[in-house]
């Protein structure tokens, strides 16, 4: 045994590879050439795609601009305006999730009479598609018909139905709504998750040293959930960045511009206007301002742990 | 020989190759494809479309591929087809895609085949100027409508008026006069939203208020004139008046249908089509209540409105091979012109889906005029469309100026800008995108 396994691990003189070695990766070669297929190509594909002038529309003409697309698009005053507007979504419906999906989470943390029911329901937001949660958002808030102005109307605390998506103030927060009623469920999972991993040792000796619920949930909860809120932090803002769905079927980027986010001009402009150079220098715009983002949190919260 | 191989050669030899291989291809599908005609549409009277094919293969023996795909997806598409060299011979075609689709090369004029353009003398003006694009004429008529102005005469004669509005400012008049006496929260329907149509109910507002977007040499002119009258109109609806709701912003042609045939509304800029479906107890509940009335007019304007048209287009391919394009030619004839002596498709059409037709002497055809008394005036119909005008955006950069111009005008509706502002932002658009091409 001894012999056979010294022999296998061996490195071969030509490629300095142990047998071991080498067959791992001749039985990772599939999985990393339809890697390389789907995934890798594809975006370098569409790096590839962004340094040429390619619009559908005028098939016979596709110079090679360089950086030219992205000069354009950075230099584009409509581009910065949905810039501001992603952020301002991003950061109302993060914010939103993260303290629903807290309260909810510990919450379902207790043990009460129907808390197994109310965890099964809760999950019914997340398990419906994206484009059914948009239609059904769209019925709601509906100015003539929409179940929203039904019920203040009838509460008495409306005169008059509202109108709700077509006014520019209200729209995005609206549709952040939407979008928060959606994530919560898998937000309050993943923090209910992170709850259980706290050792109850912790809250004891709290408790032993005189701490009450508050000093308990400041000291002992939320710091043992830094890592699980790190994790919903960082995946939800992408989410939220990146969110197309219900700016597509609630808005279509309107009323104006009060909804064109990135992810709206990217599909505009590629889909719509067929600009697939420009398109694509967004979409990577967008896909590295995400990832120095995702690097931004995960480097903080390094440090927050070290520390 | 292998250490003389250089990359130029190799590319030449495999370039060679691969042509060689798709001439043989090529030569393959020629073949049958010069017995089968391609024929593209959107998934509209399908059943209608199937069954006049099945006339067309029996009477000509020749053989037809028909495909449908949605509207909504439809421009982009063919796009993808056309690029991707998809057999297609012949195709429904918007006009507001001509001059794209005419300039990368995927449509090919008709005027040569006198046997479709002989139709031309029987169809609205609009509608042969909806097709023609750099003095060369593209298709012939599938299905053609105008932006109508419609009333509830029951809503109206509860109001104590006598007769429906003429020009713009009896139509806020009547309004208010329909509100205050709390027959209607939002009297006016004028469906805002960023859709398809939006262009189609600008251009009808900016039309009869005498304005323009754009003049014959293809500069911006709607900064100005009818156009800026036209959006002040809008937004004191709003804003003033009251009796335009805010929220037109973000009703689409179909939901207005829907208010409207609810009853919701005394006025409302609709697809005159609509008519049938407003008036069809089964769908309305104002049927028998709808009415059209001439498309009021604003100071300086007329009774014009904006028609629209979809066409039977041809490709290139289509025309590459003669009797491929004697059969497609044939094909576009028994749909778009007369099968077997008279404009059948264009009845079946109207009878069983209710869409117009831009034949004028269909107007005079006692079938048709019965169908239409059912739910029309028949002759004010007509008379309306032939003050119909294509519309003057049409260009191959409109679809970029569409989102723009659509945006500014929501937010001077929105009271976000004014409509100098709105209007000053659009045609710069429109300036910018005319020097880009």
């Amino acid at each position: 045994m001894t012999t056979s396994a010294g022999f296998a691990r061996r490195p071969t003189p030509t490629t300095g590879l142990s047998y071991d070695e080498r067959r791992a990766y001749l039985f990772l070669t599939p999985l990393a050439a339809v890697l390389m297929g789907i995934a890798v190509f594809p975006i370098l594909y569409s790096f590839y795609v962004s340094l040429y002038s390619i619009k559908l529309t005028r098939p016979q003409r596709a110079p090679f601009v360089w950086l030219d697309n992205y000069v354009v698009v950075l230099s584009d005053p409509q581009f910065w305006g949905a810039v501001e507007r992603t952020v301002i979504f991003s950061v109302i419906a993060v914010a939103a999730i993260l303290v629903l999906a807290l309260l909810v989470a510990l919450l379902l943390n207790e043990e009460f009479p129907g808390r197994r029911v109310l965890s099964a329901l809760l999950l019914i937001p997340w398990a419906i598609p994206y484009v059914a949660n948009a239609l059904m958002w769209k019925w709601i808030y509906d100015s003539n018909y929409g179940a929203l102005n039904g019920i203040l109307y009838q509460l008495d605390f409306i005169d008059t139905y509202m109108v709700w998506l077509g006014d520019a103030d209200k729209t995005l927060a609206l549709i952040a709504n939407a979008f928060v009623w959606k994530e919560v469920p898998l937000a309050a999972i993943l923090l209910l998750v992170g709850l259980k991993t706290i050792p109850a040792d912790l809250y004891s000796a709290a408790k032993v040293d005189g701490a009450n619920v508050v000093k308990r949930f400041l000291h002992v909860t939320l710091p043992a959930l830094g890592p699980s809120f790190a994790l919903v932090l960082i995946y939800e803002t992408m989410m939220a960045i990146r969110h197309f769905d219900l700016f597509f079927i609630l808005t279509e980027g309107g009323p104006g511009d009060a909804s064109h986010v990135v992810a709206w001009r990217i599909y505009v402009e590629t889909f719509r206007n067929l600009s697939f150079g420009t398109g694509a220098a967004m979409s990577y715009i967008l896909a590295l301002a995400t990832l120095a983002l995702s690097y931004v949190f995960i480097r903080a919260l390094a440090q927050r742990v070290t520390t | 020989m292998t250490g003389n191989l250089s990359r130029r050669s190799f590319l030449k030899s495999t370039a060679a190759v691969g042509l060689g291989c798709a001439a043989e291809l090529g030569g393959i599908a020629r073949a049958p494809a010069a017995e089968i005609i391609n024929f593209a549409t959107w998934s509209a009277a399908v059943d209608t479309v199937k069954s006049h094919l099945a006339a067309f293969e029996a009477k000509t023996g020749i053989k037809v591929n028909y495909s449908n795909l949605p509207w909504a997806q439809y421009r982009e598409t063919m796009i993808t087809k056309f690029v991707g060299n998809a057999p297609i011979d012949t195709l429904w075609v918007s006009d507001s895609w001509l001059p794209e689709w005419a300039d990368a090369g995927w449509l090919v004029p008709i005027d040569q085949y006198k046997t479709l353009t002989a139709y031309n003398a029987d169809a609205s003006d609009f509608c042969n100027q909806s097709m023609i694009y750099k003095g060369r004429q593209y298709g012939l008529t599938y299905y053609t409508d105008y932006m109508g102005f419609i009333y509830d005469n029951e809503l109206l004669q509860k109001a104590g008026i006598a007769s429906p509005p003429t020009t713009w400012a009896e139509v806020a008049d009547q309004a208010k006069t329909v509100k205050s006496k709390g027959l209607s929260e939002w009297p006016v329907l004028i469906s805002l939203a960023q859709e398809t149509w939006l262009i189609e109910f600008l251009s009808a507002m900016v039309f009869s208020h005498g304005g323009r977007f754009v003049d014959d040499n293809g500069n911006a002119v709607m900064q100005d004139g009818g156009a800026l009258s036209a959006l002040r109109w809008l937004v004191d609806a709003v804003h003033k008046h009251k009796i335009l709701s805010p929220s037109c912003v973000e009703t689409g042609e179909l939901a207005g249908l829907k208010t409207f045939s609810s009853g919701q509304h005394a006025f409302g800029l609709i697809p005159k089509y609509r008519l049938r479906t407003l008036n069809d107890p089964s769908q309305s509940q104002i049927a028998g209540r709808a009415m059209l009335a001439l498309m009021p007019q604003g100071e300086g304007g007329s009774h014009a409105t904006v028609g629209w048209m979809r066409f039977y287009g041809m490709t290139p391919r289509a025309q590459a091979d003669t009797t491929r394009a004697e059969n497609t030619v044939k094909l576009i004839e028994w749909f778009g012109g007369k099968a077997d002596g008279e404009y059948r498709f264009q009845k079946l059409l109207f009878k069983d889906v209710g869409a117009a037709f831009g034949v004028k002497s269909l107007f005079n055809d006692p079938e048709m005029r019965e169908a239409y008394k059912a739910y029309g005036d028949v002759d004010l119909i007509g008379k309306q469309q032939a003050l119909a005008r294509k519309k003057d955006v049409i260009s191959p950069w409109f679809g970029e100026w569409n989102d723009v111009n659509g945006a500014s005008w929501q937010q001077a509706v929105l009271g976000k800008v004014t409509p100098e502002q709105a209007l000053k932002t659009s045609a710069a658009k429109w300036a910018e995108l005319k020097k880009q091409s």
